[in-house]
């Protein structure tokens, strides 16, 4: 006796079943996907909101200008194509035909630089380049003009980059809104449609097909090329057990779970029903950050010992278990496996751990035995994991270490606070980052070395923004990558951060679903259920 | 009888405000950002300002709570930080599934401890008592979200009988509204059964050994009669009162089960809002509770004149 007939046929002698709700038709549920994401879907506004969950569902709801394929580059999306002046100045655009918001409504130039306009203050490129923008404009209806006061030869790279904030279009009088007030309506621009009425966040988020969408011809490549919808509907329930979501998962109460935990793989596997694979080839880079500011990680030599003791192994074991396959050790910043990757100047964190090295340092500088207070989010497990690890590193280089074990929620507040950790700041802290935003300089704001401007830490090194900056301005991949040697050695040399290592995450699926493609967010175009 | 009722309702006004007053202040001087979490880790410092001035964190304690019980007073429990829609409408899609899970939970519990209680005392010392003894020390020891996967895997993996998690609503259907409540109510169900059985066996032996019904017993009234007409009833009161205090259980209980269970209800929304530090969320969803923990108590209250003639207010 199956679930479907269970409680029918125990009620068939009592009432019947006639009392029982209608049930979907396998059409009807082959035209549903069922999606486990990552964590809930709070709110549904991609540029007041970075949370990578809300990026997610924003790109199937909103479409982009360009979109980077899976080799990184971007690709004409919602643009016919592009010219640029001979002094690189003036950016001219020309949007392609067909294109409708969900209200219907014609997509025109003016949507476009109002949600430029919304995009820009909230995204670190965004920023840089509003700094040297000298005029955006709507020529027509379908075109529109950017002119800058300095090139950017990255431009098109930020308008079609997977981190978030992304540069999605909306209408015109919903970008007007200020980019730190959260929008109201969720009329997109993509090839799916939010059904707000059946919105219950911490519960289920629904989307429906939009079939006035005008996918473009090429096939489809990550957040480039046409973004077919093949089912009707797509259903987000969210699931903040992840045994719930893996038995929901093997009994076919779900279609697709973003990221089941690596304990859970194991289960996962042994079902034939169930497919298995690494969810995002850039996977994540673990970190944590020292205070820049306070002793005693305001000297470089006590940050460098820390490097040299460090053990990225400990942690990545910690964080992925013995599946070899998950991880790597990085000796360095950039992504492994993107063209970015560089090992230059991390020989530090290469090789055997060098105990006695790291007490030589922590004399050279001038360690004192002042507390290291070090904040770890017990409830996210990669921060719980990585903070483990660290204090008993701490511990056995003899340093005094005063685990402060907190939520994730809290973490975000103590970060900000730059006062001296007995005054309530912090020594540490422990985050990860996901691998597509640590590919380049571009949206990398934990590489940043800017003092006050830089993430919390707040390091102060030259020679990295001198690198970031020549990466930015770099006309050839070969004056990119001597950029990015500089960024990395110098980055390592004064610890920017600590890399703890790079680490993958699975994705699972039911069979009877095919199109799933690994990437740095679910790609729900081309997706199909039998 | 009337007064009485209308001094409790009249009571619990100041036992809100005092509830609001405490809770208001707890988040006010616990740490963590709301706008922070929403700024994300590419913000500045001046971003997280921004964000926190445009939603009125920066005003001070006074003005903020003086702005938020003005709101109370109208009805208005506010909006939502983070998915700017009214408290009342989050709460409105979740009280369902809570409400219906509860219920369920007590109706299971009620049914099934109160006879093994009263079977118990009758059957004292013997292995039926000892049985249902040991049910209750299994109930109170193995926590609610253990026997939720063990059910889970056994039901609706291996047997596929029923579904692992979800909600479906009572306008779907009673089957199918049941079909996703069993598991979840059986798992949080466990320590109340045996919490009501416990006290009913010892409310019944004391009953059992009054002279009443010792005269039942002479005058050959029938074994079920004397247990559930002249003794159950006498018994009674210890047992209200120990469901009156399982319904503020089961409050706890309910963020367990429905985390286990996936059940979109009230116990998710508010661990969800103290994680992301939603203030009008927590506060909206703790005033609630305890206005339904006052009015049980209070229905619990006058329960007991229905059961004790003796008890008049």
């Amino acid at each position: 006796m199956k679930r479907r007939s269970f409680l029918q046929a125990g009620a068939a002698g009592v009432a019947g079943t006639a009392l029982a709700g209608p049930a979907l038709s396998q059409g009807a549920a082959a035209r549903t996907l069922r999606f486990v994401p990552q964590t809930n879907l709070a709110n549904f506004d991609p540029i007041w909101g970075t949370q990578y969950v809300v990026r997610n569902a924003g790109a199937a709801v909103w479409d982009m200008l360009y979109g980077v394929d899976e080799r990184l580059v971007p690709q004409p999306q919602m643009v016919e194509g592009h010219t640029l002046s001979q002094d690189g100045l003036t950016w001219t655009f020309r949007l392609r035909e067909g294109l409708r918001f969900h209200d219907g409504e014609p997509v025109l130039a003016k949507d476009v630089v109002a949600s430029i306009g919304r995009w820009m203050p909230r995204d670190p490129m965004g920023q840089m380049i509003r700094a040297i923008q000298q005029e955006l404009v709507a020529a027509d209806d379908r075109t529109f003009r950017w002119v800058l006061r300095q090139p950017f030869p990255k431009l098109l790279y930020a308008l079609g980059k997977t981190n978030a904030p992304s540069c999605f279009i909306m209408p015109e009088r919903i970008a007007r809104t200020d980019s730190f007030t959260q929008i109201t309506e969720y009329i997109g621009s993509g090839p799916m449609r939010f059904v707000r009425d059946e919105w219950v966040p911490g519960a289920r988020a629904v989307f429906q097909k939009f079939d006035r969408y005008v996918p473009r011809n090429e096939p489809a490549s990550w957040l480039a090329g046409g973004k077919r919808i093949l089912v009707d509907r797509l259903e987000w329930v969210v699931m903040p057990d992840p045994a719930t979501a893996s038995a929901a998962l093997q009994n076919g109460e779900v279609d697709w779970w973003e990221n089941p935990i690596t304990d859970l793989i194991p289960v996962l596997r042994r079902n034939r029903n169930i497919a298995v694979d690494i969810a995002d080839p850039l996977g994540n880079i673990g970190s944590f950050r020292m205070n820049h500011l306070q002793p005693p990680f305001n000297s470089q030599k006590v940050r460098q010992a820390v490097l040299a003791a460090m053990s990225q192994e400990d942690y990545m074991r910690a964080l992925v278990g013995d599946d070899s396959n998950l991880w790597k050790p990085l000796p360095g910043y950039f992504t492994p496996g993107s063209p970015g990757y560089t090992e230059a100047g991390g020989d530090i964190l290469k090789g055997p751990r060098n105990m006695d090295l790291a007490k030589r340092l922590l004399e050279q500088g001038g360690y004192r035995n002042e507390p290291v207070v070090c904040i770890v989010a017990q409830d996210q497990p990669i921060t719980k994991a990585q903070g483990d690890v660290t204090a008993d590193l701490l511990k056995r280089m003899g340093m005094n270490v005063d685990f402060v074990a907190t939520d994730w929620g809290t973490t975000g507040q103590r970060r900000t606070v730059k006062t001296p950790p007995s005054q309530g700041g912090w020594s540490m802290f422990h985050s990860w980052h996901a691998g597509a935003d640590c590919v380049n300089p571009a949206a990398y704001s934990a590489i940043r070395a800017n003092g006050d401007g830089a993430w919390f830490g707040w390091p102060n090194v030259p020679s990295v923004e001198q690198g970031i900056a020549e990466w930015f301005q770099a006309p050839d991949p070969a004056a990119e990558r001597a950029a990015l040697d500089k960024v990395n050695s110098e980055a390592i040399e004064h610890v920017v951060y600590a890399p703890t290592g790079f680490f993958l995450g699975y994705q699972a699926w039911r069979r009877n679903v095919s199109g799933i493609t690994k990437g740095p967010l679910p790609f729900f175009w081309g997706v199909s259920k039998t | 009888m009337w007064a009485y009722i209308i001094r409790r309702i009249l009571a619990t006004i100041p036992v809100m405000a005092i509830v609001a007053l405490f809770v208001f202040s707890l988040l006010y001087l616990s740490p963590g950002d709301p706008a922070a979490v929403i700024a994300g880790d590419q913000a500045t410092p001046d971003d997280v300002e921004r964000i926190r001035a445009s939603l009125g964190l920066d005003r001070p304690y006074l003005v903020r709570f003086g702005a938020w019980t003005w709101d109370i007073l109208r009805g208005d429990l506010g909006t939502s930080i983070f998915t700017n829609l009214p408290v009342s409408t989050m709460i409105q899609q979740r009280i369902e599934p809570t409400l219906s899970l509860m219920i369920v939970t007590l109706i299971l519990a009620v049914t099934i401890a109160i006879p093994m209680g009263v079977v118990a005392a009758w059957k004292q010392g013997t292995t039926i008592d000892r049985c249902v003894m040991a049910f209750a020390v299994l109930g109170f020891s193995v926590p609610v979200f253990v026997v939720g996967y063990v059910l889970a895997y056994v039901f609706a993996l291996e047997l596929d009988w029923l579904p692992v998690q979800g909600y479906t609503p009572i306008s779907n259907g009673f089957f199918p509204w049941m079909e996703n409540l069993i598991l979840p109510a059986v798992a949080l169900g466990g320590v109340y059964i045996a919490l009501i059985a416990r006290i009913t066996r010892a409310s019944m032996l004391e009953v059992l050994s009054q002279d009443y019904v010792r005269t039942a017993r002479a005058k050959g009234a029938a074994q079920p009669s004397i247990l559930f007409v002249h003794a159950l009833k006498n018994a009674a009161v210890p047992i209200v009162t120990i469901i009156g205090i399982g319904f503020a259980g089961l409050i706890g209980g309910a963020v367990v089960t429905e985390s286990v269970f996936a059940i979109p209800g009230l116990g998710r929304l508010t661990v969800d809002a103290i994680l992301r530090r939603d203030y009008p969320v927590i506060q909206g969803v703790i005033l609630l509770f305890s206005f339904a923990y006052v009015l049980v108590n209070l229905l619990v209250d006058l329960s007991y004149t229905l059961f004790d003639p003796r008890i008049r207010y």
